[in-house]
Order: structure tokens, then C-alpha cells, then sequence
């Protein structure tokens, strides 16, 4: 029984830690996710290429890429959010946003802004569906009757950013083709 | 002890796998709960003849209702059930099998066979009309003419086919209408025309043609909805049914434009007009019926006052002392939660 408290409180304190968390403002006080990110091993160029490769290929689903320069990607693209944390639920709506990459030599930002709620609501076939296309935008103050259940979506939609915003950090340091070359080791039962 | 540790570790790990851009979705959960209070101004609970909410100057229930769905690669499944009188003793196939304990709202498998093309198979939610059976998913509290009298669920198999995200065709073949398994053998076919024309708007041409209520007959139905502005939203069904050898049928239309007034707070009016076909020579009922419904939402909560005021010629309503009567009325509040 010790041992599932200690779980218990643990799961919370990580859920509280979550829920602090918050947006930063852009000059147009607008909320941005921005971060910088020095990458000193790696060429623009290479970091150019994977920022491609992660709008066209990773999250091909997802994103869709506006335009290329030789330093830049711009890209717009959603995410399901999802207000349950700790069991299992469903979709409660969608995120939608800008994103922005810049490239030197020796590092990197990145940043997500424009950012834009869509509610989900069940259809007649039990699937969890837009119940419209116009956007909310995420910085609005909210009456008191919805204040409650903005906060969870506030705080779903900067969690699931920032776990984007890891798996792309992890996507450019990573080098996808040593990686694709490097044969899955076979294991032989025959000899022992 | 190990079993529920297993149980939470399970929970938690199915959110996580949420946060990949992955085909494999965790078991979702959702449902509903509602209740409601009707007062009708005549006094009598079914003086108003449309589906549920048929208690007069009572605090009733409606029903729970409980929906799990599951995605592992291309193959998915729904499985919805409901308990309380809206979906039991006021639903149609509990009704025919004699009574049962639960109403299933939803049971169906599909498998997606490319991104385009996909197909289900099992009892789902119709395809027909504008309102449905769970309160979640109307605006109104008390349900139309054409909902009433239309398919609420129909048994099937059905093709469908996205060409893009503004059109997309579904096929399929049905047992007749509201019913677990067919009395007269899969005996209709129908199919479904679905256009977006612009940002916000999209229409459903439907037709289903079989075995049906009051017989062999055919239904075309329109139903369509289109969000103006951030504000604004219209919403319109139109439905003809005809049965076949004189066996009558309806047709009728409803018109839906809801005003969000606030944050939280969005008011909306149905207009609808219905008409009875004759039938072997017997004259049909017309109706007009015109509801004032607000949705003040507070989280999953979301409270629906609405006051109803429906006229017929054909006076098919009553009085207090029981006289027929050529209009009715009722007000009702409801509380609908949906988690």
C-alpha cells in the first residue's frame, strides 16, 4: 500500500509540474514557443536538411511545409491535444500553428506560434470530430464559466508542444543515415 | 496489488503513446449524462409527440451513455452502449426485442484500406438527418419531426471513399431501419454524397432505399451545416420518404441558425415544418413547430433551457381538460454532461 502511495503522489507532483508550465508572449503578445539551440558538430546545412526531412517525412501527417530558403523552413501544421492526463481518454481538440526554423553555423531556433484551438465533439459514429474550422486563438481570456476547462487545454496544448519541440531538438542531432545502415543484429539459435 | 499497479502503469502508458505521430491510438473512453425537467403548458407529458424527454413536471432522467473506441494500424473499432430511459425504454430496437436492459448506440469494426478508402461493418449511428440520439451531439434538447419519423441507426455494411477533404461518396448495403439483425434480410442500400464547398460549410446528400418503417420505401435527406462566422452557424435538414403501394411517408424541413452570445452562452432556434403523406386515402398531419433553445456550457456541463411551441391544423394536441387542441407548448431544462 506504500509503495502505491508513493506512485500515486509521485504521478501527481509530476502532473502539478506540468500544469506550471506556461507560454511565452511574442512582441505581439501573441504566445510563442521559441527556443535556441547550439548545435556546434553540425553544418547548416545538414541542419537544414533534417528540419525538411522532420515536416516531410516524420510528421509528413501532420505538417504541411510553406516555404524553404537556404536558412529557413516555414511549415504550418496541427496536433491532437488531449486533456487526460493520467487515464486513458480522447481527443478534446486540435492545436494549430506556425512553425518557423532557422539555421547558422553552430546552431539553431526553432519556434511555434499562431496558435489556434479547434474543439473536438463525438460524432453519431462515436469518433471525435472538429466541430468547426475557425480557430480560437490560444491567448484569449476566457469567461468564468469556461476558465476551468481552457487552463487543462492550455496546459495539454504546451505539453504537447514541448514534447514537438524534444522529438525535433532529438531529429536534428540524430544522423538518419548511419543510423538506416546499421543492420539489426541477428541472433542464430544453431550454435551455443 | 501487482494487478493494479499494472492497471495505472497501462493508463498512463497509453496517454504517452498519444504524444507520437502514430497510427496505434490508446482505448478511448467518452460517454454522456442527462437529465432534464419538461413542463408542459397543457400538462400532459406526450402531448408533444417527438422522441425522449416525455415526463411532464418532472425531474427525469434521460440516460448514460458510454463509448469506447480502439485504433491499432488500420483496423479500428466502436463499441457505445446507453442505459436509462433514452436509451432504453424510448429507444426503438429495445422497444421490438421486448425490452431488454441496454440500447446499443454504436457496434461496428472498420479497417482503413488505404488513406482514401475505407470500410465498416456492424450498427451504426444512421446517416440520416440532421439530430441523433445522443443528446451531446444536438443542440436542442427535444428532438424534431424528421428525427422522430427518420432511421435512428441502421445495421450494414458501407464503403466509403475520400477523393479529398471536400468530397467523399459512401455505399453500403442495410438491414431495415433500427433493428440488431434484419426481419426482411439486407434489404436496402444507401449512400452518401458529402461536399464541402468552402471553409466551414459541408453537405450530405443521403439516400436509402429498402425495407424501412411502415414498409418498402425510399428517403432522400439533405442535411447540411455551415459556420458563417466565429459567431454564426446554420444548420438546415430537408428529407422526403416515400413509401411504396400508397403506404404514405413524410417530408418536412427544419432550419438551425444558432448565435454564440458569449463566451459560453450560444442561443438557438429550430423552425421546422413536417408533413404526414396520406396513406390508403387517409389525409396526413401537418406540422410547424418552432424551439428557443440556449447552451450554456461550463466545462462538460452544459445546461439547455428551451421553450417549444408546435401547431397543426389537423389539431392532433390536447388541452389541460383534454380537449383536442390545434397548438401545444412546453418548456423544459436539461443537463447534459459529456466527459
Amino acid at each position: 500500500m506504500k509503495h502505491l502511495l508513493f506512485i500515486i503522489l509521485a504521478l501527481f507532483s509530476i502532473q502539478l509540474c506540468a500544469q506550471q508550465k506556461q507560454f511565452s508572449k511574442d512582441d505581439n503578445g501573441k504566445f510563442i514557443y521559441y527556443k535556441v539551440v547550439d548545435s556546434q558538430l553540425i553544418s547548416k546545412d545538414t541542419l537544414l536538411q533534417r528540419a525538411k526531412s522532420f515536416v516531410n517525412v516524420a510528421y509528413k501527417k501532420s505538417m504541411t511545409q510553406e516555404t524553404v530558403t537556404d536558412s529557413s523552413v516555414l511549415a504550418k501544421g496541427t496536433m491532437v491535444i488531449d486533456k487526460t492526463i493520467l487515464v486513458a481518454g480522447h481527443p478534446s481538440g486540435e492545436v494549430s500553428y506556425n512553425f518557423v526554423f532557422e539555421a547558422r553555423n553552430g546552431k539553431y531556433r526553432f519556434w511555434l506560434t499562431d496558435l489556434l484551438f479547434i474543439p473536438y465533439q463525438r460524432d453519431r459514429y462515436g469518433n471525435f470530430v472538429a466541430t468547426t474550422k475557425i480557430g480560437v486563438p490560444l491567448e484569449r481570456t476566457p469567461g468564468k464559466l469556461s476558465a476551468g476547462a481552457w487552463k487543462d487545454i492550455l496546459n495539454s496544448a504546451y505539453n504537447k508542444i514541448e514534447k514537438f519541440g524534444d522529438d525535433f531538438k532529438k531529429y536534428l542531432a540524430t544522423n538518419r543515415v548511419e543510423k538506416a545502415k546499421k543492420k539489426t543484429e541477428t541472433i542464430s539459435t544453431k550454435k551455443w | 496489488m501487482k494487478k493494479l499497479l499494472t492497471a495505472i502503469f497501462a493508463m498512463a502508458s497509453t496517454t504517452c503513446a498519444l504524444a507520437q505521430e502514430t497510427t496505434t491510438s490508446p482505448l478511448e473512453i467518452s460517454g454522456s449524462v442527462d437529465t432534464y425537467f419538461k413542463y408542459d403548458f397543457a400538462k400532459r407529458g406526450d402531448n408533444i409527440k417527438t422522441s425522449f424527454a416525455s415526463d411532464h413536471n418532472s425531474v427525469s432522467l434521460g440516460m448514460i451513455d458510454i463509448a469506447l473506441k480502439k485504433k491499432t494500424g488500420k483496423a479500428s473499432f466502436v463499441g457505445e452502449l446507453s442505459f436509462g430511459p433514452r436509451g432504453q425504454t424510448q429507444s426503438i430496437p429495445d422497444v421490438a426485442a421486448g425490452g431488454s436492459s441496454f440500447h446499443i448506440q454504436n457496434l461496428y469494426v472498420n479497417y482503413d484500406f488505404t488513406d482514401q478508402f475505407s470500410m465498416t461493418a456492424g450498427y451504426m449511428g444512421t446517416f440520416i438527418g440532421y439530430e441523433v440520439i445522443s443528446p451531446v451531439g444536438n443542440f436542442n434538447y427535444s428532438t424534431s419531426y424528421l428525427f422522430t419519423n427518420g432511421p435512428f441507426q441502421n445495421a450494414g455494411i458501407k464503403a466509403t471513399y475520400k477523393f479529398s477533404d471536400k468530397v467523399s461518396l459512401m455505399a453500403g448495403v442495410f438491414n431495415d431501419w433500427n433493428l440488431y439483425s434484419a426481419s426482411r434480410g439486407v434489404s436496402a442500400v444507401g449512400g452518401q454524397l458529402m461536399v464541402a464547398p468552402v471553409e466551414g460549410w459541408t453537405a450530405y446528400i443521403n439516400v436509402l432505399s429498402g425495407a424501412g418503417a411502415g414498409g418498402y420505401g425510399t428517403i432522400e435527406d439533405l442535411t447540411t451545416s455551415y459556420q458563417i462566422t466565429e459567431k454564426f452557424k446554420l444548420g438546415l435538414n430537408a428529407a422526403n420518404y416515400d413509401i411504396d403501394n400508397d403506404g404514405g411517408g413524410y417530408a418536412g424541413a427544419a432550419l438551425y441558425p444558432q448565435y454564440a452570445v458569449a463566451d459560453a452562452v450560444t442561443l438557438g432556434l429550430r423552425g421546422e415544418y413536417f408533413k404526414y403523406k396520406n396513406a390508403g386515402g387517409v389525409q396526413g398531419a401537418k406540422y410547424t413547430s418552432v424551439t428557443l433553445t440556449a447552451n450554456i456550457k461550463s466545462g462538460g456541463l452544459t445546461f439547455i433551457p428551451e421553450v417549444r411551441l408546435d401547431h397543426s391544423g389537423d389539431k392532433p394536441f390536447f388541452k389541460e381538460g383534454g380537449a383536442v387542441a390545434p397548438n401545444a407548448g412546453q418548456f423544459s431544462l436539461a443537463a447534459v454532461y459529456a466527459f
